[in-house]
């Protein structure tokens, strides 16, 4: 009776020990597959961002650039110019500075060029006064030169239009 | 069932299971070790390739911002092919402002310091010329991932720059960060 008894248990424990050998492997495999879901989740969320954060911005920088370009093949006045930003950017207008005769176009604080006109030009019925031959554009700051136009912006005025 | 038969038994377990518990024990390392391994495998693979996307993206606007600039030198300087040509020199030898003018586009769109380098440790700036067809009249240069610039001249003279692929670029097209596979135990 002892003795079936011992052997009842030690069989019982053999097919114990046989699921442990399964359920070993799982356990392993669960932990490993953990952390390798949070390792690639956060590289997946991270890189993506960047990916993504630079795409958008470049936006903003192609557009900047393209007026700055489009402006040296056909802008002649402020008001061209104005015309130009408008067809980029609906929403934000560039500032005049008749004193510099410069137009100052900020797309964003890293997108914004400068354009320099030769004279100052003043309708003679309205007496609304516009820049006019346009001469060149600044791009230092989409070139990565940042200071050159912080310094440009002080004494600009509002647009006109 | 007799007793003969209960030793029997008794005996053919307690080998059985003294030969289980040595596999379960050796086993044990073994698994370990290869889960790890496998998971580490599959981790650096994904890495590598999420992080060959952002370098490509360094690389592109590389090419994105010289392409600009050679467009911009070329409107508002000297017009003629000698001058496409020094530019185009001056543009790519100056490897500082071509590093600036990327950086410059990363901090715009809100990417830190640290992340840049990072990305620049491993890209560098993008390798040999822009210039990706030089022919007598036409010169064409890339300005990143699939997109080109035409410059026309005629008689050592610009006749006219399409860089209308240029100004549509758009990156999110043609690069991508693939979600990551399942972890498959080997």
């Amino acid at each position: 009776m002892n003795l079936k008894n011992i052997s009842i248990a030690l069989t019982v424990l053999v097919f114990g020990v046989i699921a442990m050998l399964f359920m070993q492997k799982g356990n392993y495999v669960n932990q490993a597959k953990e952390h390798y879901d949070a390792t690639t989740a956060k590289s997946f969320k991270g890189n993506s961002m960047v990916l993504e954060l630079v795409n958008n911005g470049l936006d903003l920088n192609k557009a900047t650039w393209a007026i700055a370009c489009q402006a040296l093949q056909t802008v002649k006045t402020s008001q061209d110019m104005a015309r130009l930003e408008a067809k980029f950017f609906p929403a934000t207008k560039g500032t005049m500075s008749l004193a510099n005769k410069t137009r100052r176009f900020e797309a964003s604080s890293a997108n914004v060029i400068v354009a320099n006109f030769g004279k100052v030009e003043e309708d003679k019925k309205t007496g609304v006064k516009s820049l006019a031959d346009l001469q060149s554009v600044d791009v230092s700051v989409l070139l990565g030169n940042v200071v050159t136009a912080a310094a440009e912006s002080e004494e600009a005025e509002e647009g006109e239009e | 069932m007799d007793r003969k038969k209960m030793k029997i038994l008794v005996v053919v377990d307690t080998v059985i299971l003294v030969a289980l518990i040595i596999i379960l024990m050796t086993l044990k390392g073994g698994y370990e070790e290869q889960a790890k391994r496998t998971a580490n495998e599959q981790e650096s693979a994904y890495l590598e390739q999420n992080t060959q996307v952002l370098v490509e993206q360094w690389r592109s606007i590389d090419q994105y911002g010289m392409a600009w600039k050679l467009v911009y030198s070329m409107l508002s300087g000297a017009k003629t092919e000698a001058a496409f040509k020094a530019n185009l020199a001056a543009i790519e030898g100056d490897k500082d402002a071509r590093f600036k003018q990327i950086s410059h586009v990363y901090t715009g769109a809100g990417i830190n310091d640290a992340v840049q380098n990072g990305i620049y440790q491993k890209a560098g700036l993008a390798e040999g010329t822009i210039l990706v067809k030089n022919e007598k009249n036409v010169k064409e240069v890339a300005c990143g991932k699939d997109c080109v610039v035409k410059f026309t001249f005629a008689k050592g003279k610009m006749k006219s720059v399409d860089y209308s692929a240029l100004v549509e670029y758009n990156l999110a097209k043609t690069l991508k960060i693939e979600k990551p596979a399942e972890y498959h135990f080997e």
